[in-house]
C-alpha cells in the first residue's frame, strides 16, 4: 500500500451561530461532523458532494484557515495540530492550494512575478535574478509565456489566471495541492486545458491532490479514489472504480442519477427529491433519511446514526440498509 | 405585412441577426447573423462558451438588449406572423413576459427582495392577463403548484430571502409560465442549482413543457443538459451558429471541428479517457474576430482557406447545417 501523505481522523467542526442578532448564539452550525479519510502519496482523493455538505469546510481545516472542533489531521504521521515554529512552515510550504475563482485569488495589483514569487521569497529567500528565473521556469512548467512574469491579471483570461494561480501553488515544491472547484470557474474549453495540466504535473512531480469537486464526471476523469460527504457526514468511500461501478449508498446513487448524460440516448435516471438537510438542525439518525428512496419508515433509519463500516474491501459507506458482502 | 412564417408549426423564426456593442473605438460583434427557427412544441439549445453570443441572442428576441451600448443592427425576428423587430416599444410589451418569457440565470437577483413572491408571481397576471383579486391569486397558486412548491397558500406571502436557491429558481419559473407563453427562454438556469436539484428542475421544466406544449429555448454550455432536454441544437462560436442539428445527430456525428472538440473535451462519466481532447488557445476577443472562419486559429484541421473567407451554410439535409469548408469541399 503506498504511503498515507494525510490522514484525517474524526474531524469535526461546529460553528457557533444559526440564531439571528437578538438570539445571539443560537445554535450550532455542524458543518463537518465526524469525517475521516486519508490521501495516498501520488493519488487524488476526491470529495465530492452538494452544497453545505461541509466539503470545503474540510479543505479549510487542513490548510489551517478553520481550526477543527474536533478530530486530528495528521501529515506523514505527524499531528498538524502541534505544528510549532520550522514544523508549521514546513508544513504550510509543502500543502498548497487552487481555489475556485481565479478572478478574486489573485491579488490585481500584484505583477505575476510578485504573485508567484513571493511564496519563494518569504520561504526560500530567492531574490533579483533567480527569483526572476525560477518564476520564469514555473510559468513554463503551467503552460505560460516566462515573459508575461511583468503582467498584471487583468491582461490574463480565466484559464490564464488559474494557471498562474497553478503556478503559485507549485512554487513551494509541495506535496500535496487542495483544489477547491478548480475549473468550475472556467469555459468548457479552457477546462480540458487545466485538467489536462493538473493530471501531468501530478505525473511528472508526484503530486497528490485533494480534489473538492460538485461534478461526478471531472471526479471521474481525476481522482483514484472518492468520498462523498451529506450534511457533515462522510457517506461512502472506495476507489474509483468500485464507487462508480457499484455504488453502495442511496445518496450517492441519487448523485450519479442527477447528472445529465450527454448522450441523448441514455434517460435521465431517478433522482430524489427535497433538498440538502440543514446542518444546523440535522435530521436525526441517518442524516439522509428525509430524503432517502429505500428508506422504509423504519424505525432505525429515523433514529439510529449509522454506523461507518467497511462493506467490502476499501469500500465503506454509513447505511443501514446495506449489508455487509459475505466474503 | 408578409407572412414570412409559411410552415404553421414554427412558431419563431430568427434570420440574420446581427446585435452589436458600440464602443468608444471599438464595435463588439456578440451576435453576427444568426438564423434559427423554433417550431412549436420543440426544444432547442444553443450552446457555446461565455462570449459566443448565446445569452445575447436570447435578449435580442426579447428585444432586452443593454442600453445604451448595444443595439440590434440588422436581422428579422418572426414570432408567427410578426416581425418583432418591427413593432413598437409598446406592442413589444404584450410579448414580453406574456407571449414570450425569459428565466435567467441568477434566481437572487431576478426577484425583488421587499416584494412578497405571491405579489411577484401575480405581476405577469395583472399586466397582461388583466386579472385581479379572487381570479389572479387562483392562477398565481396553480403557477407555484405547477412548479411544485409545497403549500403554496403559506408560502405566497414569504419573501424571496426565505426560499432556498432551488425553491427561488421555481418561483422564477412560475413567473414566466403564469401568463402560459407560447416560447420560454431558459438561460442557463440551473448553473446555480446544486445536482440533484438542477435534476428535479429539468423534470419539472420537460414536464411542463408536455402539458402545455410550450417551445423552449436552453440556453447552456452543458452539454449534458442539452443532451436530455432538447431536439435541436444551434453551436454558437463568436457569435455565429456554426453548426445546427437535430441532437441524435449532433452528438453522433459532429460535423464541425468545435462541435466535435467540445464533445471531445467535457469527461464523460462511465467513458474513461486518459487524456482529454484539448481545445487550444482561447475564445476569441469580439473586438477582433479572426478573419475568415473566426475558430482557424484553434481547429487543427484549419486549412489556407478558412484564413480568408468564412465558410458558407452547408446544408446537410432538413434543416440542419454547417458553416465549415471542411464539408463544403467535401473532405
Amino acid at each position: 500500500m503506498a504511503n498515507r501523505l494525510l490522514e484525517v481522523e474524526g474531524l469535526a467542526k461546529h460553528f457557533r451561530g444559526g440564531g439571528n442578532w437578538l438570539t445571539s448564539g443560537g445554535d450550532s452550525i455542524r458543518a463537518v461532523d465526524g469525517v475521516s479519510f486519508h490521501v495516498e502519496e501520488g493519488e487524488t482523493f476526491a470529495l465530492v458532494g452538494e452544497s453545505g455538505c461541509g466539503k470545503t469546510t474540510v479543505a479549510k481545516m487542513i490548510l489551517l484557515l478553520e481550526r477543527p472542533t474536533r478530530g486530528t489531521i495528521s501529515f506523514q504521521g505527524e499531528d498538524v495540530s502541534r505544528f510549532r515554529g520550522g514544523g508549521l512552515r514546513e508544513y504550510k510550504r509543502l500543502v498548497q492550494a487552487v481555489f475556485q475563482d481565479p478572478y478574486s485569488s489573485l491579488n490585481p495589483r500584484m505583477q505575476v512575478l510578485d504573485i508567484i514569487g513571493e511564496p519563494l521569497r518569504v520561504h526560500q529567500g530567492l531574490r533579483g535574478r533567480t527569483l526572476r528565473m525560477r518564476v520564469g521556469e514555473l510559468l513554463e512548467n503551467v503552460g505560460l509565456n516566462p515573459v508575461t512574469a511583468s503582467f498584471f491579471p487583468h491582461q490574463f483570461s480565466g484559464g490564464q489566471r488559474q494557471r498562474i494561480a497553478i503556478a503559485r501553488a507549485l512554487a513551494l515544491r509541495p506535496q500535496l495541492i487542495v483544489l477547491d472547484e478548480p475549473v468550475s470557474g472556467l469555459d468548457v474549453s479552457i477546462r480540458a486545458q487545466i485538467l489536462n495540466l493538473l493530471v501531468d504535473l501530478q505525473r511528472d512531480l508526484g503530486l497528490s491532490y485533494l480534489l473538492i469537486s460538485h461534478d461526478l464526471a471531472i471526479v471521474e476523469h481525476m481522482s483514484h479514489r472518492v468520498g462523498v460527504m451529506y450534511v457533515g457526514k462522510m457517506v461512502e468511500l472506495a476507489t474509483r472504480d468500485e464507487f462508480y461501478g457499484n455504488t453502495l449508498h442511496p445518496y450517492s446513487n441519487a448523485l450519479l442519477a442527477s447528472v445529465p448524460k450527454p448522450d441523448p440516448d441514455v434517460p435521465m435516471g431517478t433522482t430524489i427529491g427535497g433538498e440538502v438537510a440543514s446542518p444546523i438542525n440535522p435530521p436525526s439518525g441517518c442524516r439522509f433519511h428525509t430524503r432517502c428512496p429505500i428508506y422504509l419508515e423504519t424505525s432505525m433509519c429515523r433514529e439510529v446514526e449509522p454506523d461507518w463500516r467497511e462493506i467490502l474491501s476499501d469500500h465503506l459507506t454509513a447505511c443501514h440498509k446495506v449489508e455487509p458482502a459475505v466474503v | 405585412m408578409v407572412n414570412r412564417n409559411a410552415e404553421d408549426d414554427i412558431l419563431l423564426r430568427v434570420e440574420g441577426l446581427k446585435t452589436y456593442f458600440f464602443q468608444r473605438n471599438a464595435v463588439l460583434k456578440a451576435v453576427d447573423g444568426v438564423s434559427f427557427t423554433v417550431a412549436q412544441g420543440e426544444a432547442v439549445g444553443l450552446v457555446g462558451e461565455s462570449g459566443s453570443g448565446k445569452t445575447m441572442t436570447c435578449l435580442s428576441l426579447m428585444r432586452l438588449v443593454p442600453q445604451p451600448g448595444a443595439r440590434i443592427v440588422e436581422g428579422e425576428i418572426w414570432f408567427k406572423d410578426e416581425n418583432l423587430l418591427d413593432i413598437t416599444e409598446h406592442e413589444m410589451r404584450a410579448y414580453r413576459g406574456h407571449r414570450m418569457a425569459i428565466i435567467m440565470q441568477d434566481p437572487q437577483t431576478s426577484l425583488n427582495p421587499v416584494y412578497s413572491i405571491g405579489e411577484q408571481v401575480a405581476e405577469p397576471v395583472r399586466l397582461h392577463l388583466k386579472e385581479r383579486g379572487q381570479q389572479a391569486m387562483t392562477r398565481v397558486l396553480d403557477a407555484l403548484r405547477a412548479v411544485r412548491i409545497p403549500r403554496p397558500e403559506q408560502r405566497l406571502v414569504q419573501y424571496p430571502h426565505q426560499f432556498s436557491g432551488g425553491m427561488r429558481q421555481r418561483v422564477v419559473a412560475a413567473m414566466g409560465l403564469t401568463t402560459q407563453p407560447e416560447l420560454l427562454i431558459a438561460d442557463e438556469p440551473t448553473t446555480s442549482l446544486d445536482v440533484t436539484i438542477q435534476a428535479q428542475f429539468l423534470r419539472l421544466i420537460r414536464e411542463l413543457q408536455q402539458e402545455s406544449g410550450t417551445s423552449v429555448i436552453w440556453v447552456t454550455h452543458d452539454l449534458g443538459i442539452v443532451a436530455q432536454m432538447c431536439d435541436r441544437v444551434n453551436v454558437m462560436y463568436a457569435g455565429r451558429i456554426v453548426e445546427s442539428g437535430r441532437v441524435r445527430q449532433i452528438y453522433k456525428e459532429p460535423q464541425h471541428p468545435y462541435t466535435r472538440a467540445l464533445l471531445d473535451s467535457v469527461p464523460l462519466m462511465g467513458a474513461r479517457r486518459d487524456k482529454l481532447y484539448q481545445i487550444e488557445g482561447q475564445p476569441p476577443d469580439l473586438r477582433s474576430i479572426p478573419q475568415g472562419c473566426p475558430f482557424w486559429p484553434r481547429c487543427p484541421e484549419a486549412m489556407d482557406k478558412c484564413k480568408e473567407q468564412y465558410p458558407p451554410r452547408t446544408s446537410l439535409g432538413g434543416q440542419d447545417f454547417v458553416h465549415c469548408w471542411l464539408t463544403e469541399e467535401g473532405r
